[in-house]
């Protein structure tokens, strides 16, 4: 057998040999080999030996509220698009876009339905203000005078006024 | 490596991979399916991490985002590889990115807090002795700067090759290089290994 430290390509087998991977025929020939091989059987007692270290190293648990954090970063990180769509997902896929597409208009409908005035309040009051012009304060003086007047003479021509 | 960690890999057919008709019906909704995916890789993808920038918090922390990342590229996905292959492309991604970034950089001075939390070797009377205790200590901690001297890559790929009992075709899919690249990596990889840790036997 030719030494498999000659090629890196198969030093694979002598790595899978010293971990216990190898088995059968195969594992027979290269104990066979690694007998007669110094070179080898300084390879397969290192690997062995940085197996066993490795082995050593154990990681500590994942902790008990991993999951809890996830789910809490996967809600937090959902988007609007997330949040009105993927409820309608299966719908979508399952009983065709008709069905979709309506589930779609009527939200959209609801939206614009709802959708609270974008102008602030303060501004219009403002406004209101600022458009009062003095003629139009003259004109509406002179329209409440007229009515005062008119007033004045329907109650003079009233039953009541004549008793 | 690859600053884009892409959904489907190309190349080998996942045809017979539950955990990519998992991550499907996540595609479709099912929010449950991927409840199972994480409760079947959350501990090997937080000791992979673990062991590579080897800070416990840290590891969470790029854990959690690995699987926020699967969550998110869910529309997306097409099981083009094993899952497990793209689940360990994102988590060495973000895992060299951290050691990039020095975003564990006291890991090394967090090692001894660390090692508080870690399973003892027990000894005949179920209670290890201060001196079994010291010496497992010692021996650990070659360990881990022996893991931790490696370069990035080789580290990677002893991690995936001794832990998660990774092929060596699969670890080249993950690094994304040649098996024959791996095979060499990993072959210079256990040199320095042996060189440092042989005594220990």
């Amino acid at each position: 057998m030719r030494c498999p430290l000659e090629t890196t390509e198969n030093v694979e087998l002598l790595l899978a040999f010293s971990s216990g991977e190898l088995s059968g025929e195969r594992a027979a020939v290269l104990q066979a080999h690694v007998e007669n091989c110094a070179a080898c059987r300084e390879f397969v007692s290192g690997q062995t030996a940085v197996w066993d270290s490795l082995d050593l190293w154990e990681a500590p648990p994942v902790s008990m509220d991993f999951d809890r954090r996830l789910y809490q970063r996967i809600e937090g990180q959902s988007s609007w698009w997330d949040r009105f769509v993927l409820p309608f997902r299966a719908l979508l896929l399952h009983r065709g876009l008709p069905v979709a597409a309506a589930a779609a208009l009527v939200i959209t409908a609801g939206l614009l339905l709802d959708r609270p005035s974008a102008a602030p309040v303060a501004p219009l009051r403002q406004s209101a203000q600022v458009e009062m012009q003095p003629d139009q304060v003259q004109s509406a003086l002179e329209q409440v005078e007229t009515l005062q007047q008119f007033s004045h003479l329907l109650r003079s021509e009233s039953p009541d006024s004549q008793m | 490596m690859d600053e884009r960690v892409k959904t489907g890999m190309g190349g080998a057919a996942a045809a017979l991979d539950l955990d990519a008709e998992l991550m499907l019906r996540v595609k479709e909704g099912d929010g449950a399916s991927f409840g199972v995916l994480l409760n079947k890789h959350r501990a090997s993808v937080v000791h992979f991490l673990y062991r590579m920038v080897q800070n416990h918090a840290v590891a969470e922390e790029l854990a959690q985002e690995v699987f926020l990342r699967v969550y998110r590229s869910r529309e997306t996905y097409e099981p083009t590889a094993k899952f497990t292959t793209w689940l360990f492309r994102i988590a060495t991604h973000l895992a060299l990115n951290s050691l990039r970034d020095g975003k564990n950089e006291k890991s090394q001075e967090r090692l001894d807090a660390d090692s508080g939390d870690l399973p003892v070797r027990q000894v005949s009377d179920n209670r290890p002795t201060v001196e079994a205790r010291m010496v497992y200590e010692v021996r650990l901690e070659e360990v881990r700067r022996a893991i931790a001297a490696l370069p990035e890559k080789q580290r990677a790929a002893v991690l995936m090759h001794k832990y998660e009992e990774m092929e060596y075709s699969q670890i080249a899919k993950v690094l994304n290089c040649s098996e024959s690249a791996i095979k060499s990596l990993l072959f210079r990889a256990y040199e320095t290994l042996r060189a440092r840790l042989a005594h220990m036997a």
